[in-house]
């Protein structure tokens, strides 16, 4: 504002530092403190006081292959959901942007997955993916199975599964941010690339889908780093199960901290994890901070 | 012309074609995304036996016979202690986050310093810390601090949580109030905090409204931080919820009539909110 006076900057300081204090509270120090945590012998409930290390647990974790699935595992199933979510949300997008009849409500209504609390949602679909008595199973054997699908105990299928209930979730959510964006675009650009002379899938692959791009962005980090801390579908579904072909990294420091009470390898692995999603994460906000200084 | 007739009633024949198949892509996907919600509500409604029968039961008779059981029936607590301190947390930390929020957002906003988008985007960033990273330090400074299974811990996190986006969110609405409506007020004799309180916050209404539902949700959805820093008498409905799955015998009825009530109130607040979805869940990066 235009008085930039010493009490101005005292309001300001009053105003941020609230809210600078919980996040050092809740977010800075718990990382230092997992840093500090992490070079020590730290075991839950033992009154033995914890002991210094150094960078033992981490050179442990090179050799552990379970974290090492883990790793694979969570790239396994970032990978698979992103890309199904992404295809199929942003393919819906454009059909929902067709201008017929009725769509709006269907919209509404399409969109109700994203709100559900998704340990209730893994709840639902434990239900339906059940071997002996799941809605999926008998849809299975309507369409010609001879036997009994294990949908959450076979080694291959189980982290379909896993996809199968968050996609339910979230490609609801990639279809309606696209629609927003697609809407966004005006409509006398599409005139023009037409008085241009450019066909259908030239109008899309030079008009509109660069337009569209920075939404795109938005979308795909948000769903990364969601999708790699997911825990709740695991927590009921599977628990990392069968034999660990759904033991993600979020599954695995759960386990290692709380079910194994070993807290120094779960903060450990915990800051490989933050400084994974870190790197994803600067890909939004530098894309962002871009933005806005344009 | 002939000819042009007969491709003119082609091209309607697939102009036809193409509006069922837009119809019938987007009536399926819309199926899909209910069958669950349906599965849940429907089998809230059956009887025991009939929850896990083989082939599934598709028509019967409602009972609310579940609803009971979770509600009323004694045999530790029963569903509304659990709901109660769900609305306790929910609502006090989404309060707490937004009010801390608007005023981080506005102070970001409206005033020049060194540093000002570094602090901006360090907020932001936080937005993107995982949950599971932080749950082990988390965890100890809590039990130090003999808040373990209290509601305010969980209050404290899920502010810290919301802060990120509330605090983001409203950045971008102060950004686009005309500045002159408060430099009037400040020539009017307002103080700073009254331009604030008065002028400014007011004008922001709908970015409020959007960030109160959305830290709602999430602080009424958290499962991680609930799970392990209130896993007893300060329980919220998901860690309620996760304990049925570990008994041997699953009571489904009771188990989806609890998930039911769990999800109704979001899908309300999801209805009121839609104009400002995308916008909250973005960050403001799409509208």
């Amino acid at each position: 504002m235009v008085t930039s006076k010493r009490a101005d900057r005292r309001t300001a300081f009053l105003l941020i530092a609230p809210t600078m204090l919980v996040l050092l509270v809740v977010n800075i120090y718990p990382f230092l403190y997992a840093l500090y945590i992490s070079a020590h012998t730290f075991t839950l409930g033992r009154p033995t006081p914890p002991r210094f290390i150094g960078l033992s647990n981490y050179r442990d974790l090179l050799d552990d292959d379970r974290f090492i699935n883990s790793l694979w595992v969570s790239f396994k199933f970032v990978t698979i959901a992103v890309v199904v979510e992404f295809l199929l949300g942003f393919a819906l997008a454009f059909l929902f942007n067709a201008r017929l009849g009725g769509l709006a409500i269907l919209r509404k209504l399409a969109i109700l997955p994203i709100m559900v609390m998704p340990l209730a949602s893994g709840l639902v679909w434990f239900y339906i993916l059940n071997e002996n008595f799941g809605a999926m199973n008998w849809f299975a054997v309507l369409l010609g199975a001879t036997q009994r699908v294990r949908f959450l105990t076979d080694d291959s299928l189980a982290i379909l599964s896993l996809v199968l209930a968050d996609a339910w979730q979230w490609t609801p959510f990639v279809m309606l941010v696209m629609f927003a964006a697609l809407q966004s675009i005006p409509e006398y650009v599409y005139e023009a690339a037409k008085m241009d002379g450019l066909g259908q899938w030239q109008t899309f692959w030079r008009v509109t889908l660069p337009l569209l791009s920075s939404a795109i962005w938005v979308v795909l980090v948000l769903r990364v780093v969601d999708a790699f801390r997911m825990i709740e579908l695991i927590y009921l579904m599977t628990r990392g199960g069968p034999g660990g072909a759904t033991e993600t990294l979020s599954w695995y420091i759960y386990s290692t901290g709380f079910l194994d009470q070993d807290l120094g390898s779960a903060a450990a692995e915990a800051v490989v994890m933050i400084i994974v999603v870190t790197i994803v994460a600067q890909i939004f906000v530098r894309r962002l901070r871009y933005g806005e200084a344009t | 012309m002939a000819t042009t007739k007969e491709a003119r009633l082609r091209s309607s024949g697939n102009l036809r074609r193409g509006t069922f198949a837009i119809y019938l892509a987007v009536c399926l996907f819309v199926g899909f995304g209910l069958f669950p919600l349906y599965m849940m509500i429907t089998t809230s409604l059956k009887t025991d036996l009939q929850t896990f029968e083989w082939p599934p039961v598709w028509i019967f008779t409602p009972t609310f016979q579940s609803y009971h059981n979770a509600l009323f029936v004694f045999g530790g607590r029963s569903a509304d202690h659990y709901l109660l301190n769900s609305i306790v947390v929910t609502l006090s930390s989404s309060a707490l986050a937004v009010f801390l929020g608007a005023m981080a957002a506005y102070g970001l906003a409206r005033f020049r310093f060194s540093g000002n988008r570094d602090i901006a985007f360090y907020i932001l960033s936080t937005r993107f810390a995982p949950p599971v990273g932080f749950i082990v330090p988390i965890y100890l400074m809590v039990q130090r601090s003999g808040l373990l299974d209290s509601q305010l811990a969980l209050i404290i996190v899920y502010t810290s949580m919301n802060l990120s986006f509330v605090t983001w969110i409203l950045r971008g609405f102060f950004l686009e109030i005309p500045i002159e409506i408060e430099e009037a007020a400040l020539v009017d004799g307002y103080t700073r905090w009254q331009v604030f309180l008065r002028v400014a916050l007011p004008l922001v209404k709908p970015g409020l409204a959007a960030t109160v539902i959305l830290s709602a949700i999430f602080s009424w959805n958290e499962f991680l931080f609930a799970s392990i820093l209130a896993p007893g008498d300060a329980a919220t409905i998901p860690v309620y919820l996760a304990g049925f799955s570990a008994s041997m015998n699953i009571d489904w009825g009771e188990y989806m009539a609890v998930g039911t009530m769990a999800v109704l109130p979001i899908m309300i607040f999801t209805l009121a909110l839609q104009r400002h979805l995308v916008r909250g869940l973005t960050f403001g990066a799409v509208r």
